[in-house]
């Protein structure tokens, strides 16, 4: 086993952590943070990836900074929109 | 030997607080465990050698992601409250388990392959107009991407503009504070700016530096030094479209008067990147900074 | 290739240029989509004349570059996306419904629009991600544009729809990890059918089929759809999860080795078939009226799949044809349905089915509209949907082995008969007619009417769409 295989191990397990934590999760905002230790999981096996050989991947290191925005701007959406609908079923409560 | 001693702390540390911060009870906990695995993993990353990706990682994905968590917890207190139940649900276990295994022996011997792209990449640098390679895909290699997650961003705004919140009630800020956002800013500024032009040769670049950018306006809004963020204003609006505008604009110029799609000529490809990366830093600080401390000012009924 | 990038870049500039500029000016996207369907169907001939066209972006070949491919199909699906939003805008901005004036749904239906088409044009499979991310966002923003009820369904939409791309990207890390690179064409050649190739495969395949609402993943749909507003239903039904779609069928056309595809085949025709009969089953049960129409969405989506899975496992690269029908001959019926529905929905002002009673008398050309509309989806000739269909059975009924996929289709037909049916015969009930709460808005009716009329004239058309689609020889 070398450090490279530890580190993709380590990359899929939390995305399956991550995956599994949103199907059991009920609220929201824990909801997304289960999505973003699945997704970093991900982002993990593409760094692993990336330091395969002696120089690093710019694509692979290319395409992770992609992915890390893309991530952060869902992750903002997502948490506005979890706000919001907190915030809308306390006015029904009332 | 301390290598892989190093490599296994890591790891296990890692595994742990991202199960911790699944299975605690309290959110605010959860919260917390998720932005010092963040941390972690970006130091993770630097140990890999991917530098640009640990900068990364410690601005967007630990630090960012982190102010944004916090302000949602305290902007929705109803539900946190709610403890998460602990019951361990074997059946998802064994399924976890059975999964994993099927996706290490899927994964391990990838180690043992390679890729063209690094020798290509290398060949392609001197005709793309910066010497950083990852700048290089970034800006010109797949600058499409770039484009369309500059998309991305723009979408996440539009779609949370539209939003019915309550606006943000700020606490009158505590003067020690006030006072050190004065003093930080704008080394924070100057730091971002460094970054950016650090890009086009060594680890760094727009996004990097358009979330420390983004940090800095928060802490500046938080203590109410300038004032709250409206789409009424057309400095904002601005900044939030014009990276995306110029980096169409430039993508069209070359298809319709050049030789290709997103093809820069190449006696001005170093300017023309760098004036992308310029604008798209701003306004990636801008919509961070809005999709934090931004409000709408009217509210649907 | 430049008429493309034109059809791709328009909405794009003309939603950034409004946001600027603070305007909701329906009249300028009405402009832009008709410029934009124009131009694709400017690129559409230069397929036909030309053939296949390929183009590097940024002039750096393939593997390192992103490729951007015009083909027969994406130029099809070029001109069929941007006569959606052209119809949808025409609707959106004379509707008296439409929520248009006091919300973003302009510059989101614009970016939307985009999206797809860059979508459609490319061939690379990180691009696909965030073409993925692009098309999930705006989709979600747009049901959350219906206010607070909205909120939920739009959060599981949204979460369940980063779940599914984070599989998909997932998966092209494996890919990459396994080969080095990204570019379809370029894979085609050296996939083999070992266990990291299959273990890609699958979880790319799980986030597209989440994606398309391909069943069993099917749940989020029919909550999201029903309760976006009017216009945004029409959009997400017609052209949003057909993107997930076109990526599922180059995925295992393209990349996957032939044994792989050839099982996978067999599950996504049992899909197919499964989605077929839940989907119209539920059509059938449900009480309110939008939820029915997104319900045939699913069942349709069925017909679809089934048409993919069999391509992938009898290896018959003519089904494309019925495969893509399909996909248009629905995609124009379910804009009629879906605008049918809300325009009755909301002059009625009832979301209910049972609200219907008599809507032949008050709402005429509404009714007729769903009618039409309702008969491309069942498939009665001679419309789109009849074609598609038509194509399929040919395949199918050739040998007799082949019989219990075309019992499948029969009782999928029968279903989406039985649900259309049902709510006609309500409409016709005239002896105690639900009075409106306000008159008819008669233009808005004959709006709907478009799209479906569009379906059945794909019928006239149809021997010159399966000829450019490489259906006959």
């Amino acid at each position: 086993m070398t450090a490279i295989q530890l580190y993709l191990c380590l990359g899929v397990s939390l995305w399956v952590l991550g995956s599994l934590g949103l199907l059991l999760a009920k609220n929201f905002i824990r909801r997304i943070i289960n999505i973003n230790i699945s997704g970093n999981g991900v982002f993990m096996v593409m760094v692993a990836l990336a330091s395969r050989e002696e120089t690093i991947d710019p694509v692979l290191q290319a395409l992770v900074v992609t992915g890390l925005v893309v991530a952060v701007c869902a992750t903002a959406f997502a948490l506005r929109l979890s706000v919001a609908y907190a915030q809308s079923k306390q006015v029904s409560e009332r | 030997m301390t290598d892989w001693l190093f490599d296994g702390v890591l790891v296990s540390l890692l595994l742990a607080l991202a199960i911790a911060s699944i299975f605690t009870k309290h959110l605010f906990n959860s919260i917390m465990l998720y932005i010092a695995f963040g941390l972690l993993l970006a130091i993770t990353w630097a140990r890999l050698g991917a530098v640009d990706l640990a900068l990364a990682e410690a601005a967007i994905g630990a630090g960012i992601t982190g102010v944004l968590l916090l302000s949602a917890y305290a902007q929705s207190n109803s539900d946190n409250d709610q403890l998460q139940k602990r019951q361990m649900p074997w059946l998802a276990f064994a399924f976890l388990i059975l999964i994993l295994i099927w996706l290490i022996q899927a994964v391990w011997s990838l180690a043992g392959h390679s890729t063209t792209l690094i020798d290509l990449s290398q060949q392609a640098l001197p005709e793309s107009g910066v010497s950083h390679p990852t700048t290089a895909v970034l800006l010109n290699f797949r600058a499409w991407d770039t484009l369309l997650e500059l998309g991305v961003l723009l979408l996440a705004f539009l779609g949370a503009r539209q939003l019915a919140i309550q606006p943000y009630k700020l606490p009158t800020s505590w003067p020690l504070l006030t006072v050190w956002s004065q003093i930080l800013a704008p080394i924070i500024v100057v730091v971002g700016g460094y970054i950016l032009w650090r890009g086009t040769s060594a680890p760094g670049g727009a996004f990097q530096a358009g979330a420390l950018l983004a940090a800095g306006a928060i802490l500046l809004r938080l203590t109410q030094i300038i004032p709250p963020l409206s789409w009424h204003s057309l400095w904002l609006r601005g900044l939030v479209l014009m990276g995306v505008s110029l980096f169409i604009l430039v993508a069209a110029a070359t298809a319709f008067w050049g030789d290709a799609w997103l093809q820069y000529p190449l006696a001005f490809n170093g300017l023309l990147i760098f004036s992308i990366e310029i604008a798209a830093t701003l306004s990636i600080a801008a919509t961070l900074t809005w999709l934090v401390v931004g409000e709408r000012r009217t509210l649907h009924p | 290739m430049n008429f493309a990038l034109l059809s791709m870049t328009l909405p794009l500039m003309t939603a950034l240029v409004l946001l600027f500029i603070h305007r909701r000016a329906g009249s300028v996207v009405i402009i832009a989509s008709l410029m934009s369907l124009a131009a694709a169907l400017a690129a559409l001939y230069q397929v036909h004349l030309f053939g296949v066209q390929q183009m590097h972006l940024g002039g750096w070949q393939a593997p390192l570059g992103i490729r951007f491919q015009l083909t027969p199909v994406n130029s099809l699906l070029l001109v069929f996306t941007a006569l959606v939003h052209s119809l949808v805008a025409l609707y959106a901005n004379y509707s008296r419904h439409s929520i248009t004036n006091t919300t973003d749904f302009w510059p989101l239906a614009l970016l939307l629009h985009s999206s797809l088409a860059a979508l459609w044009l490319s061939a690379d499979l990180f691009n696909w991600y965030v073409t993925l991310e692009l098309l999930g966002l705006a989709a979600v923003a747009m049901v959350a544009l219906s206010g607070p009820k909205a909120y939920r369904p739009a959060l599981h939409y949204l979460l369940l729809s980063l779940a599914a791309s984070l599989s998909y990207l997932l998966g092209v890390a494996l890919i990459y990890g396994r080969y080095g690179f990204l570019d379809i064409a370029l894979l085609a050649d050296v996939t083999q059918a070992d266990a990291t190739t299959q273990a890609a495969l699958i979880l790319m395949t799980l986030g597209v089929m989440l994606k398309a609402a391909i069943w069993p993943l099917h749940l989020w749909l029919p909550s999201a759809h029903a309760n976006a507003p009017t216009a945004v239903s029409a959009l997400l039904s017609a052209v949003v999860v057909k993107g997930p779609f076109y990526i599922l069928w180059l995925l295992w056309t393209e990349v996957a080795p032939v044994e792989l595809a050839q099982t996978t085949g067999f599950f996504l025709a049992i899909a197919g078939i499964a989605a077929l009969i839940w989907g119209g089953w539920c059509a059938i049960r449900t009480p309110y009226l939008k939820v029915l129409v997104a319900y045939s969405t699913v069942a349709q989506l069925g017909y679809a799949t089934l048409a993919l899975g069999l391509l992938l496992y009898w290896q018959q690269t003519q089904l494309l044809v019925a495969l893509w029908l399909f996909v248009i001959a629905h995609g124009l019926a379910k804009v009629s349905m879906f605008l049918v529905a809300g325009e009755m929905q909301a002059t009625l002002g009832s979301k209910r089915v049972t609200a219907l009673k008599g809507a032949t008398q008050t709402m005429p050309v509404a009714m007729f509209a769903f009618s039409v509309a309702g008969g491309s989806i069942i498939g009665l000739p001679p419309s789109g949907g009849f074609v598609a269909k038509w194509t399929l059975l040919q395949l199918t009924l050739a040998s007799p082995i082949h019989w219990p996929w075309a019992v499948g289709i029969l009782i999928g037909t029968l279903a989406s008969a039985i649900y259309v049916f049902r709510v006609i015969v309500i409409s016709f009930n005239r002896a105690d007619p639900l009075a409106p709460d306000f008159s008819p808005d008669r233009f808005s009716h004959w709006l709907a009417m478009l799209p479906a009329l569009m379906a059945w004239l794909m019928a006239v058309v149809s021997v010159q769409l399966i000829q450019f689609l490489g259906g006959l020889p």
